[in-house]
């Protein structure tokens, strides 16, 4: 049975529309982020599945329950907030057991599961302090540790990290999905930083403008973009628009762009004969032969070095490890037909 | 902290809250002593605990005591019992909101003698109240509801005019809870009872309790509505104050004074100290 | 049913009965004083059967009206200017500088709040007695009011000192100014709106002060809120305590509303300095 089964879910606040025809399956146990610009839906989205908002049009299931007009007190999820909402007046202990404690559940099993969390989370030393007595990253480890001991169906994450530091980030990050797999809990993770949702999620939703772009794992998102948006969001890219010129072998197609010729491998045919194509800049191979661009800024960047080049007056960007390329060069290049993508022209 | 510097604080300090020492100071000591035969304005001054034993075996003198307190506990409690809900309910602006505020902060600006004045109006015997129920056939002809001997009106009105005040301190106080404290209570299961119960009102006791003081000191010592519309078989403490030294019984007037002034202190504290009890009580 | 429904549902019945808690009491006030005694206003009749400004002009000619009126809007302007230029040092004193013990004196600034009005009322008559002072009614009265209205005062300009900002007066100071430019040119402008504040609610207090005009001033001296007193008690007549009613609460109502207004502007002034 799917976790969270989200059916053509829309929100409209008057006559702005924050989403609309969202649908979405989350398996159980599944770790999933809601990717996306500012003002793109993501959070609007989570107060939906959490029942702080109720929609305009749809269905939200979850573990088959249809819960779309059942208010946040009465569903299974449980939610880290951004600031952490930690309750002031309660020691971190009392913090953890609220939620048990309205759920009626008996005092021994209370204290066996505040036990097990703090133990995880490393908050066994803080139990009776106040959340004004804690560190920022104690702070988030409460907020999460709350969530936990509830033993929900679903744990929604609201951008918990963008409060931290760089260094404490990466730590946390690593921590949340440790937790999450250990106590095998399905997640929905909003966040608008792209490198934390590829390095945590099994799949990521990608939104723009209160739409659905793309939903699958990072990999597929990064080397397989659908659309001009996603192509553009994780990642650079470089998007050019071409023709279809014909099809070399099987599987294999030529299209001509403004700056050169590619070959392109599709499973299918392009459906239209103008398509926009996409390739990654460290996809591009210098060698002695392909395409000529003039090197017009170079920055070297350890592992690698960016180059901004122009074929015809057309900048684009090439990375490559090590080259002795100096701007003014002209430099040859060619990209793998795997590596090329075609994406939907309208996008 | 040089001496030269301590004279001027002294001296800046002497005109405002020197002074008011000053006053509240004398007017204390005064009252104290004159209730122990000091300061007789009208007979010879020595020390004597007469007035205090014949007041205190006074029934008029107790019955007053009885009678404030209840008037001071019960106004305290409504007022604020009223202002908790209506406090919460205009946490978040919404359509109207500043409208209601201002509506439900109007006593504020009307004088006690004057809001006593409508409200015995409104009530009398010709009035509109009467006639209105009797219009509507629920009554077949005029009760008279002024001076009722359960002090209902002077009640109304000391929660009319202080529920306001209790209002004004509560709003700040529920508006500086933020709303991410509240969603998570929400989402960890708690209603809307539960709260109140386990966040709002142990984050806002300490409103609450100066409120309940405050509103507690005003209604114990009240004269105005007393004596405008409350019951004519008992006295309030001032009332009672007010009598002795109109009858230039200086040294009982002063006993009933300073006996309300130990009861509103005393009352408080102990009015504040349950109040926090009950609150904490519930989240342990 | 949704929030949005049910705060209408809530707002309606609140008007409503603000409607019954309000409005009418005060139109059977405007209407009581606006009867003639020519024809007395029974129960019969839902309103009264004729209408006329006599008993208003009758209040102003006759009764003690008009010394009510000359008493209390010569004191409260008294008291406001006397209790704001008593505050001034101490207010300094709390609001820029550094001693041990500050906090006690801001809290001890509260006491005449604490204290119940009639009692401070009886035995500041007593005080006065025992000094021989018996005669100075008027004096007496401005004197407690001032004090008694003080810990506004205080308050509010403790906080506009606070206000002051520090390199306001370093500047003038740098550029060679006296005491007294140096007052008028960084102090002045961050109290402006705490001055006006304090004179305004300390007018209000004492236009509206009861115990202290009843128990020191009486017989001699009437305020109106006094003669309201009077008229409620033994003569009671029903359209004069309706003409002081509405006498004393409507200047009451503008004034608070002026009051709200410059506390409201007040702060964008002073943080943004440009005041």
């Amino acid at each position: 049975m799917v976790a969270i089964d989200i059916e053509h879910l829309s929100k409209k606040f008057g006559d702005f529309t924050a989403l609309s025809d969202v649908s979405i399956d989350v398996q159980p146990k599944e770790f999933v982020t809601l990717l996306g610009p500012s003002g793109c839906g993501k959070t609007t989205l989570l107060k939906l599945i959490s029942g702080f908002l109720e929609p305009t049009d749809g269905v939200i299931k979850i573990g088959g329950l249809d819960v779309t007009h059942v208010p946040p007190e009465k569903r299974d999820t449980a939610l880290c907030f951004q600031s952490y909402a930690l309750f002031p007046h309660l020691t971190v202990k009392e913090n953890l057991e609220f939620g048990p404690r309205q759920k009626k559940i008996s005092s021994s099993e209370r204290k066996a599961r505040i036990d097990d969390v703090s133990e995880k989370l490393d908050l066994t030393a803080q139990l009776d302090k106040l959340p004004n007595q804690l560190s920022g990253g104690q702070q988030q480890r409460v907020s999460l540790g709350r969530a936990l001991t509830m033993r929900p169906s679903v744990i929604l994450f609201d951008e918990p990290l963008s409060n931290l530091d760089a260094k404490l980030r990466d730590q946390v990050r690593i921590e949340i999905r440790r937790i999450q797999k250990e106590y095998g809990l399905t997640a929905i993770y909003v966040t608008h930083d792209q490198a934390e949702a590829l390095s945590m999620s099994d799949r990521i939703v990608v939104l723009n403008d209160g739409r659905v772009e793309q939903v699958d794992s990072p990999e597929r998102l990064y080397y397989a973009p659908k659309t001009r948006f996603v192509a553009d969001f994780i990642g650079d890219a470089n998007i050019f628009p071409g023709e279809v010129v014909g099809a070399i072998s099987n599987g294999l197609w030529q299209v001509e762009t403004g700056i050169g010729s590619f070959s392109v491998t599709a499973l299918e045919a392009p459906k239209t004969k103008s398509v926009s194509l996409c390739w990654r800049p460290e996809s591009a191979i210098i060698d002695t032969s392909g395409i000529k661009a003039k090197v017009v800024h170079r920055a070297f960047q350890g592992h690698f070095t960016d180059l901004i080049v122009e074929t015809n007056e057309t900048p684009y960007r090439v990375q490559t490890k090590r080259t002795d390329a100096q701007e003014g060069d002209i430099i040859q290049f060619s990209v793998s037909p795997d590596e090329v993508i075609l994406l939907d022209k309208d996008t | 902290m040089t001496l030269r510097r301590g004279l001027l604080i002294i001296g800046l300090l002497t005109p405002g809250l020197g002074l008011i020492l000053a006053l509240i100071g004398t007017v204390v000591y005064i009252a104290v002593s004159q209730s122990f035969g000091f300061y007789s304005l009208n007979g010879i001054s020595e020390f004597s605990t007469e007035f205090w034993s014949k007041m205190v075996g006074r029934k008029i003198f107790k019955r007053s005591i009885q009678y404030s307190i209840y008037i001071g506990v019960l106004s305290a409690i409504f007022s604020v019992a009223l202002a908790y809900p209506l406090a919460i309910w205009l946490r978040k602006p919404f359509a109207g909101s500043n409208l209601i505020g201002a509506i439900l902060k109007a006593p504020l600006l009307v004088h006690g003698l004057v809001a006593a004045f409508l409200f015995v109006n409104v009530i009398s015997y010709h009035g509109i109240l009467n006639q209105f129920m009797q219009w509507l056939g629920i009554w077949s002809e005029p009760r008279r509801l002024q001076n009722d001997p359960n002090a209902y009106s002077v009640l109304i009105l000391q929660t009319w005019k202080n529920m306001p005040f209790a209002l004004l301190l509560l709003t700040g106080a529920v508006q500086s809870i933020s709303d991410d404290v509240l969603d998570a209570a929400r989402d960890l299961g708690a209603g809307k009872w539960d709260r109140f119960r386990r966040v709002i009102a142990p984050l806002t006791i300490s409103s609450m309790q100066a409120a309940m003081v405050i509103i507690f000191i005003g209604a114990v010592a009240d004269f105005s509505f007393q004596v405008i519309a409350g019951p004519t078989n008992k006295q309030s403490l001032s009332q009672l104050m007010v009598s002795f030294k109109g009858r230039g019984d200086w040294h009982s007037a002063a006993v009933v004074g300073v006996s309300l002034m130990v009861i509103a202190l005393v009352g408080s504290a102990i009015l504040a100290a349950v109040a926090r009890i009950i609150m904490r009580g519930r989240i342990k | 049913m949704t929030i949005e429904q049910l705060n209408k549902i809530l707002l309606i019945s609140l008007l409503l009965v603000c409607a019954i808690w309000l409005i009418i009491p005060f139109t059977m006030a405007v209407l009581w004083s606006l009867v003639d005694p020519s024809e007395p206003w029974t129960a019969d009749k839902v309103l009264p059967p004729v209408i006329s400004l006599y008993r208003w002009v009758d209040m102003w000619e006759n009764s003690s009206l008009k010394s009510a009126l000359i008493a209390s809007y010569t004191l409260a302007p008294s008291a406001a200017l006397l209790s704001l230029l008593l505050a001034m040092p101490t207010s300094f004193a709390l609001g820029r500088l550094e001693f041990p013990g500050r906090e006690l004196a801001k809290m001890l600034c509260l006491l005449p709040l604490v204290v119940p009005a009639f009692i401070t009322a009886i035995f500041f008559t007593s005080l006065l007695y025992q000094v021989g002072l018996s005669s100075w009614r008027p004096g007496a009265i401005l004197f407690a009011h001032a004090i008694l209205f003080m810990p506004f005062a205080i308050r509010i300009m403790t906080v506009s000192f606070e206000q002051v900002r520090q390199d306001h007066i370093d500047a003038a100071r740098n550029l060679g100014a006296s005491h007294w430019a140096r007052f008028r040119v960084a102090y002045l402008p961050a109290l402006k709106p705490g001055i006006f504040a304090t004179l305004l609610i300390v007018f209000i207090q004492s236009i509206e002060e009861f115990a202290i005009a009843f128990i020191v001033g009486s017989p001699d001296i009437v305020t109106i809120p006094t003669l309201l007193y009077a008229a409620l008690g033994q003569d009671y007549v029903r359209p004069n305590a309706a003409v002081l009613s509405l006498i004393l609460v409507v200047p009451n109502v503008i004034l608070m509303l002026i009051l709200e207004r410059l506390l409201r502007s007040a702060n964008p002034t002073l943080s943004s300095g440009k005041g």
